[in-house]
């Protein structure tokens, strides 16, 4: 039987750095784990989750159940935590389907139980609609007369004596009822939205769904991350290239500018230009694209100065070839690669550093469904909502962690020399 | 005293004392590498306050009107902005800004009592420095120690392990993972108190000398002040040092890796040395002098972090100070604090160089 001889790790690491030098992106990509055990998975799992967010922030209305700016149920919500409302309770075969439907049938008699909430409830909403129709001009009045029993139970079996013509009871007590007076139906919710139905991850405490800001923050998240770290490379990459290539005076000036750019704490910047610029997201996406230039900047100059030592670009300067075509033909194309990692990093920076900004209150207008304003708010009341910064945090997380990764899965594969961002 | 300059005393005459003996004891090129790096500060600084002040200046919006709201009338807002020097051309701004940095005389506070901007700061600096000074010491523990061991046992499980915590750590935003201390600790098990430096009844007990809670407790001997100030501190300290040993463990891993693989290793290995003798003895040292490099770089996410966490933990420093005043537009405050970080940062960077330079001799200007 032949036997292989083993193979060393040093022979491994001069094969694959001999082929990485002739192959394109695709190829190079699913070679990778062969040659050198790169963890290409990394970047699949990433990938799909990239995938996926920009997805939800894209129609982020598809996934959503609710307006994440509405107010959709009752505050404080636990997740999926059945709301108790009072709820309006007749007789399967009639037609009545809500409190105003109560107005056509004269004085009619609603069954409560005594020291309950719901007889207050339904006085104030057919109040509150008697006044709507007097508003519109209509001569409808809702007259009802309260008759009081001890037990739901009880005003239930008074509805199906004919006593009441509807009952107002309890959601979660009459769900426990429900199989023992079949011919009862639970025609909805009393006041109007506060429909008796769970959230999955519950409501904060304006009653807005926290999954549905949760996902619509996906789109806020995004859009912050992407055109900030789109304007910085805009500005970083010809910057860089430029100082790299010249070189001399301008370049120093740059280096030492940029150099100090970058030093500089970036979200205290972004604090200060944010606070100078005035809440809007336009100006949170300037603020922090000016903190990330400096990451461009130091990486394609790096680059461009060392490309620009190699020996084809000595033989195309030989040849005669303008410096615009050097530049344009023989620099450009290899630092692209590198730019297109760092801008996977800098998405996710771009997006931790937005979510930082508003959560200390700076930047966004509060009502936006943004997972920094979610966690501020979910603050105020760690002690008795935990699921209010569980999950915007989570999201914020997962976010990062997949931008972060496919950056660095990617660095990885096409250069696993380069390290340092 | 001037509780600033105390502040600046308490760590600046170490400082000095160090730097002397350094200078004293050290090479002539060590000695000159040190003057150059000092000078070299100077336009470091100049170049950061300059940034802060066009930042501060340049962009729309007007300082005056946001302090005094829509409602201030032209003549107040004439005077105010006289009073600040707004009037005056950008050129004579700018040095008298520069000027007044040098002083430390910041100006008066545009809101409340109108104290002057360096009292408030002076109160302000040491709460920022109790809560980092911990949280980097954490976090250089954790990130060194662990970074190497993952660096040792390179795809093994407890290198993934480390790795993965390292990312998640990186991707954790830092006021979130504050939160959730704060939820697990603080309301759910009732370990720790969950905002503030010191608690409240016990803080009226203590005597202020230096501003830093920890050292005033113990300078007066008020052991009950210590042990509340210490339990205030465990939780921002683990918050601020967890976010920054994630970036650590993963600059000390790939270093660590990359020298284990050098001529001299494998030479050593090959004459018998003992494993941990030739990773701790021989690899590690070398590793570490590109790592402090990267470390001080990091001085950005360690000060952008102490903003975010002394604000969840309503920590009575600097970053919650600038946070503050921002909200109530108190323009002056705004700038001076900002200013202050960026001598930190310049101050930092110099300390950083300082310390490359003692592990490094070959390094030179």
């Amino acid at each position: 039987m032949a036997t292989t001889p083993a193979r060393t790790e040093g022979h491994d690491d001069f094969k694959w750095k001999a082929d990485l030098e002739g192959i394109g992106f695709v190829r190079r990509l699913l070679m990778a784990r062969r040659w050198y055990r790169a963890d290409w998975w990394f970047v699949a799992i990433s990938t799909v989750m990239v995938v996926g967010f920009i997805v939800l922030a894209l129609i982020p209305q598809v996934f959503a159940p609710f307006d994440p700016r509405e107010q959709v149920g009752p505050r404080f919500l636990a997740p999926g935590e059945r709301p108790d409302v009072e709820v309006l309770i007749a007789s399967a075969a009639s037609d009545i389907t809500g409190v105003a439907d109560l107005a056509s049938e004269g004085r009619v008699s609603v069954a409560v139980v005594a020291g309950e909430p719901s007889s207050e409830a339904v006085r104030n909403e057919a109040e509150r609609l008697t006044a709507e129709y007097r508003a519109q001009g209509l001569d409808v009045e809702i007259r009802l007369r309260i008759e009081r029993y001890e037990t739901l139970e009880e005003a239930l079996a008074g509805v199906i004596a004919g006593d009441a013509v509807v009952a107002v009871g309890s959601f979660l007590a009459f769900a426990d009822l429900a199989d023992a007076f079949p011919e009862l139906d639970q025609m909805g919710s009393v006041a109007p939205g506060t429909a008796a139905q769970s959230f999955t991850l519950g409501t904060n405490q304006i009653g807005q769904d926290v999954l549905s800001r949760l996902i619509w923050g996906t789109r806020v998240a995004l859009i912050i991350g992407f055109t900030s770290s789109l304007f910085s490379l805009f500005i970083g990459v010809p910057l860089g290239l430029f100082a790299g290539f010249t070189g001399g005076k301008v370049d120093r000036v740059l280096s030492v500018l940029m150099d100090s750019l970058y030093a500089f704490p970036g979200l205290i910047l972004a604090i200060a230009i944010t606070a100078v610029l005035g809440p809007s997201i336009i100006n949170v996406i300037v603020a922090i694209a000016v903190l990330y230039i400096p990451t461009y900047f130091r990486i394609v100059r790096g680059q461009t100065l060392s490309v620009k030592e190699s020996l084809y670009v000595e033989a195309a300067r030989s040849i005669g070839a303008k410096s615009r075509v050097i530049l344009t033909r023989y620099i450009y194309p290899n630092v692209i690669p590198s730019v297109a990692i760092i801008f996977s990093v800098n998405v996710a920076d771009a997006i931790l550093t937005g979510a930082g900004l508003s959560f200390l209150g700076l930047g966004l207008d509060p009502s936006t469904p943004d997972w920094g304003i979610d966690l501020a708010r979910g603050q105020e009341t760690i002690q008795t909502a935990w699921w209010m910064i569980t999950f915007p945090g989570t999201a914020v997380m997962l976010v990062v962690l997949a931008f972060t990764m496919m950056g660095e899965g990617l660095m990885e594969i096409f250069n696993p020399k380069l390290r340092e961002r | 005293m001037h509780p600033l300059l105390l502040t600046f005393l308490i760590f600046g005459v170490p400082a000095a004392i160090a730097l002397v003996y350094i200078f004293v004891r050290g090479t002539s090129a060590m000695r000159r590498y040190i003057v150059t790096r000092i000078a070299l500060t100077v336009p470091m600084v100049i170049i950061l306050a300059t940034l802060v002040f066009f930042v501060m200046r340049i962009l729309p919006g007007d300082p005056v009107t946001s302090a005094l709201g829509p409602k201030g009338s032209p003549e107040v807002k004439e005077l105010l902005r006289e009073n600040l020097g707004l009037n005056d051309p950008l050129l004579v701004q700018y040095g008298r800004f520069l000027g007044n940095m040098l002083t430390f005389d910041f100006g008066e506070s545009l809101i409340g009592a109108h104290r002057p901007i360096s009292d408030e700061l002076g109160e302000r600096l040491p709460a920022t420095l109790e809560l980092i000074i911990p949280a980097t010491a954490f976090a250089l523990t954790i990130g060194i120690s662990f970074g190497t061991w993952a660096a040792v046992r390179r795809k093994r499980a407890s290198d993934y392990g480390f790795r993965l915590y390292g990312v998640v750590s990186y991707a954790m935003p830092i006021f979130w993972l504050g939160l959730l201390f704060q939820l697990l600790f603080g309301v759910v098990l009732g370990w720790a108190p969950i905002a503030g430096r010191i608690d409240a009844l016990i803080g009226t007990t203590l005597k202020r000398e230096t501003n830093f809670v920890v050292i005033d407790s113990i300078i007066t001997g008020n052991w009950a002040a210590l042990g509340s100030a210490l339990h205030h501190l465990i939780l921002p300290t683990l918050t601020l040092g967890i976010v920054l040993s994630g970036v650590f463990l993963r600059l000390t891993r790939i270093n660590v890796i990359e020298t284990l693989q050098e001529d001299y290793v494998t030479a050593a290995r090959a004459r018998g040395i003992r494993a941990t003798t030739v990773t701790y003895g021989y690899a590690l040292k070398n590793a570490m002098i590109p790592v402090i490099t990267l470390i001080g770089l990091q001085v950005a996410i360690l000060l952008a972090g102490a903003v975010l966490t002394e604000t969840v933990f309503s920590w009575p420093g600097m970053g919650r100070y600038l946070v503050e005043r921002i909200s109530s537009r108190d323009f002056t405050a705004v700038q001076s604090t900002i200013t202050m970080f960026a001598l930190f940062v310049a101050m930092i960077s110099l300390a950083v160089d300082i310390i490359y330079s003692l592990l490094d001799p070959r390094v030179k200007y």
